[in-house]
């Protein structure tokens, strides 16, 4: 490594000698992968869920397919995976191979009971067999037994009697894992509060469709002509990660630890989920397309940040970009600017004048001679559309106005029309 | 020297997600540059755009819409100093542009989505609602096949006479099979015979007057597109009977007909000396290093920044293992017993004044005569039009070179016939002959409306 960072935390009481996980998925299957992932440098697991084997769980096949988009590949994952297809003592005795061999990582154990008195046993069994914590898995979108997975995820009275039942049975720290399928996920929070849970996990995937077959109708992944609506991952849900993570760590009514997922794949990501609130990582689709090899880069990335900020505990970062979200009605509306444009780097592709044109204030007019656009800084909205489709790196930045400055109105075309407009204004009765 | 390719297969192009990621790092620039950089109007900023936003049969349309022998131009237009010599993703210089400095890769992606069209069985084109005139085509090369498609499309019968036994002209017999295989051409042929257009070949119009005539032979219009099939020679004493005395027309297209094994066996293990600095001039070197010579002597009488031919391709031929003599003059050939040839007495030169091409004239430098060795000597200093060819149409009015004159768009002095590609142009580009053919077509329209 880089460097001397030391990158350990503490979460619910429990030390991770770093913060990053594997969430429960296939990259957790079984004790030799995670043994693998730990060699990699991986600080802990949250084992593929365990369930009681009362019913025989199979995998559809296939069970995924990728989302791209243009040439970029892989941006997203869909699947339709269930939970453990494996039987729950042979992951048992991964357990206690895991704590032997790895009695410094952090063996988290994931379970799904399909009764009350099956979320008991499956704590008990993984307490007993050497897991560090729980994870209960409120949030699977493949259990199509009622009172499972996102079925108790989005029932929040069965949030709490679930948490109460583990909480009871055990006494290792116990998240819950949320669904992001819902509008907001503070309720079903606090609920897990209230029955007990010691930290939030969030999020699972979320619902979604991948692609749709345009010759056969059928989307993917095409399991013999059906498909679902099913779990989105990868990179593509990392705003609604970040979205719901940041709500819990602004909620001083749940204040728990907060455990963030959802499309993180590098140093950064990982590092925006901390700035909101989460202190531990967790990660699947990512190692999906790259292997568990990218922790390596996962962890020099975030020491050498802290070092050249002069930052020595992870914790110090967990939560600081929180008291800069607010509500829009917060924001200072005064304050207006437009753009600079850089000409001497223009390459001439003329898009920023597409997409003014089309999408914002017409304040880019074409030098068809020169392939130039002419800006009327008057005219600009600020919105920054242009420079987003811009390829030159800082041609076109922002700009704050003085308060005296005002933009110009775009023109009203009907104006000749006045006398056929049937208006006025609008009056409140009360 | 060894053969380095196998000489009937040429490159394979991009698949689809090469040409989608190559597509993804368009600009989708505003006017598109490279759009106005094609010679012939194949428009890749549109098809490129096509191709980015999903719509692959849209993007096969308006290649083959706008050049028919879109395909072909793909993998033969020197696009680097054409369209993408316009590209805006070039343009990185010293900024930080996302993606990379490189042209967007033009040609490669216009081939593919030829390639892909027939592939998926796309076909684009659809010949026109028929209208009773009957065209002449004269010549089935680039010129005289856009030309002939162009009015199918329109509806018109057309007939193609074609001198040589197959279709194609520079394409079948003067190009080399590992640049452009026949394969490839006869799909892009194919096409064009599906809009009706028939292709005679075997059927040269030799008689006097023979193009004019067929005004009155029921055809409304003629177009000719006859090329330059007649190569010229450094020598006034130039003798056919000279025996490894090759003119670059006999030897390429010699290559390319069932002459191909008694060529093969000639060069094999043979000293060749070519001379030229042109385009045809590296085509024959190329093509006798593959065919296996011992060693290949490129003879050029001004210096390496003269040749016309480009960069790309001398450095290629450079590479193949080609020794340049530059500045040597050719002065006479080397004849042995049984008139067969034994190299060239050449005299080395300087640059001396700049001529009205604006390159340095070579001189002569006094008792600097030297005898190169060869057993095979090719000319490829330039072709011109066959010295037969205007008997074919004495009332069409030519230059001093021979070439026909366009006087009205593409229309020749003589109302109805109608001329483009390299007979008029002089040596020049398939994309630009598919241009005049193009052009003509559509000022035979305008003529007959
Ligand atoms: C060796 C070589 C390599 C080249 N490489 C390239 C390249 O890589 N890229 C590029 O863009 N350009 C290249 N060119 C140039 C390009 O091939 C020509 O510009 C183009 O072929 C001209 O097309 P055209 O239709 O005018 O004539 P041609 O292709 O010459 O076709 C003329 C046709 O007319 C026929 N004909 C002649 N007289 C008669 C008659 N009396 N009756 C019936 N038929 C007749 C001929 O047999 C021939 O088939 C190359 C040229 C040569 C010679
Ligand atoms: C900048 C922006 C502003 C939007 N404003 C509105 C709005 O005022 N009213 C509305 O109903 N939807 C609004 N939308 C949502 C869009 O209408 C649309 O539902 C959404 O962007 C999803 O569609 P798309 O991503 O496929 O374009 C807005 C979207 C954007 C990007
Ligand atoms: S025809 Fe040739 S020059 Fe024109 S766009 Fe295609 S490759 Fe470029």
């Amino acid at each position: 490594m880089s460097n001397n960072i030391d990158l350990s935390i503490k979460f619910c009481g429990v030390k991770f000698e770093n913060p990053f996980l594997l969430s429960s998925s296939p990259v957790s299957n079984t004790g030799e992968m995670v043994a693998r992932s730990f060699d990699a440098g991986w600080g802990g697991v949250v084992f593929k869920t365990l369930h009681a084997d009362q019913v025989p769980i199979i995998h559809p096949s296939p069970r995924m397919n990728t989302y791209n988009y243009g040439s970029k590949k892989n941006i997203g994952l869909q699947n339709v995976e269930m939970i453990s297809d494996r039987n729950l003592k042979d992951n048992l005795l991964d357990f206690l191979y895991l704590k032997k061999n790895y009695p410094n990582k952090v063996l988290i154990s994931s379970i799904m009971g399909f009764s009350n008195d099956e979320w008991a046993y499956l704590a008990k069994a993984s307490e007993d067999n050497g897991a560090d914590m729980l994870e209960l898995n409120f949030s699977c979108p493949h259990m199509s037994v009622e009172g499972t997975g996102h079925h108790v995820g989005k029932a929040f009275d069965l949030i709490e009697k679930f948490t109460a039942t583990v909480k009871k049975t055990v006494s290792i720290p116990v998240i819950a894992k949320m669904t992001p399928n819902v509008t907001e996920m503070i309720e079903p929070a606090l609920c897990a509060k209230q029955g007990g849970a010691d930290a939030i996990s969030a999020i699972n995937t979320v619902s979604g469709i991948s692609e749709i077959g345009i010759n056969d109708f059928v989307p993917k992944p095409n399991i013999s002509g059906l498909s679902s609506v099913s779990g989105m991952s990868g990179s593509i849900v990392k705003p609604i990660g970040l979205r719901f993570i940041s709500e819990m760590g602004q909620c001083k009514e749940l204040s728990l630890p907060l455990s963030g997922i959802g499309g993180i794949e590098t140093w950064v990501d990982a590092l925006e989920f901390i700035l909101v609130g989460a202190s531990t990582i967790q990660v699947t689709t990512s190692i999906i397309n790259y292997g568990y090899g990218i922790i390596q880069d996962i962890i020099e990335g975030l020491q050498d940040f802290m070092a050249l900020k002069n930052i020595n505990k992870i914790q110090d970062l967990v939560g600081k970009a929180l008291p800069n979200i607010k509500s829009t009605d917060n924001f200072d509306f005064k304050h207006q600017g437009n753009t600079n444009y850089d000409l001497k780097k223009c390459v001439g592709c003329g898009q920023c004048y597409v997409v003014c044109h089309d999408a914002a204030g017409q304040a880019i007019s074409w030098d068809k001679e020169k392939r130039r656009p002419i800006l009327d800084k008057d005219k600009c909205l600020s919105c920054m559309i242009c420079s987003f489709i811009c390829p030159v790196e800082d041609l076109i930045t922002y700009n704050k106005m003085p308060l005296t400055w005002n933009r110009k109105q775009a023109p009203v075309m009907g104006k000749i029309f006045a006398k056929d407009l049937k208006y006025k204004p609008f009056c409140n009765q009360t | 020297m060894q053969c380095s390719k196998n000489f009937h297969e040429m490159e394979l192009g991009f698949d689809l997600s090469k040409a989608v990621a190559e597509a993804d790092r368009c600009l989708l620039c505003y006017d598109a540059p490279c759009s106005k950089a094609c010679p012939g109007d194949t428009d890749p900023g549109t098809f490129i755009r096509k191709l980015r936003f999903k719509n692959i049969t849209g993007a096969i349309r308006t290649i083959k819409k706008n050049n028919v022998l879109g395909g072909t131009c793909g993998i033969l237009c020197p696009s680097e100093n054409l369209c993408e010599k316009a590209c805006t993703a070039k343009l990185k210089s010293e900024f930080n542009i996302l993606g990379s400095d490189n042209a967007i890769a033009i040609g490669k992606i216009q081939r593919f989505l030829v390639e892909h069209g027939w592939e998926t069985g796309f076909k684009p084109l659809k010949p026109g609602k028929p209208r009773k005139e009957k065209i002449a085509v004269i010549g089935s090369g680039p010129a005289g096949l856009s030309c002939a498609a162009t009015l199918a499309q329109h509806g018109f019968k057309v007939t193609i006479f074609e001198a040589r036994a197959k279709p194609g002209g520079v394409l079948y017999y003067g190009i080399m099979p590992y640049r452009f295989n026949k394969s490839f051409l006869d799909k892009e042929l194919e096409d064009i015979k599906e809009l009706g257009v028939k292709i005679k070949c075997n059927t040269p119009i030799k008689e006097h007057k023979g193009i004019e005539k067929l005004l009155k032979q029921g055809f409304s219009s003629v177009f000719i597109g006859i090329g330059l099939w007649q190569s010229k020679s450094f020598h006034e004493k130039f003798d056919k009977e000279i025996s490894g005395l090759y003119p670059s027309v006999d030897y390429l297209s010699g290559i390319c007909d069932q002459r191909f094994k008694t060529i093969e066996q000639q060069i094999k293990d043979k000293t060749v000396a070519v001379i030229g600095g042109g385009a045809v001039a590296m085509e024959c070197a190329e093509a006798s290093v593959n065919l296996g010579a011992k060693d290949v002597y490129l003879v050029y009488r001004r210096s390496y920044l003269q040749m016309p031919a480009e960069k790309k391709e001398k450095i290629r031929i450079l590479d193949a293992g080609v020794h340049f003599i530059l500045l040597n003059q050719p002065i006479d050939y080397l004849i042995g017993q049984n008139k067969k040839i034994q190299g060239l007495q050449l005299n080395r030169t300087l640059l001396g004044k700049v001529d009205k091409t604006g390159r340095q004239n070579p001189e002569l430098i006094p008792k600097a005569k030297w005898n190169l060795k060869a057993d095979i000597v090719i000319e490829a200093i330039g072709n011109k039009p066959d010295s037969n060819s205007y008997k074919l149409y004495p009332s069409v009015k030519l230059n001093d070179k021979k070439l026909i004159i366009n006087e009205k768009n593409t229309m020749t002095s003589v109302k109805g016939i109608f001329a483009g590609g390299d007979i008029v142009q002089g040596p020049s580009l398939v994309v630009k002959a598919v241009q005049d053919g193009k052009n003509a077509a559509l000022d035979i329209i305008n003529y007959l409306s």
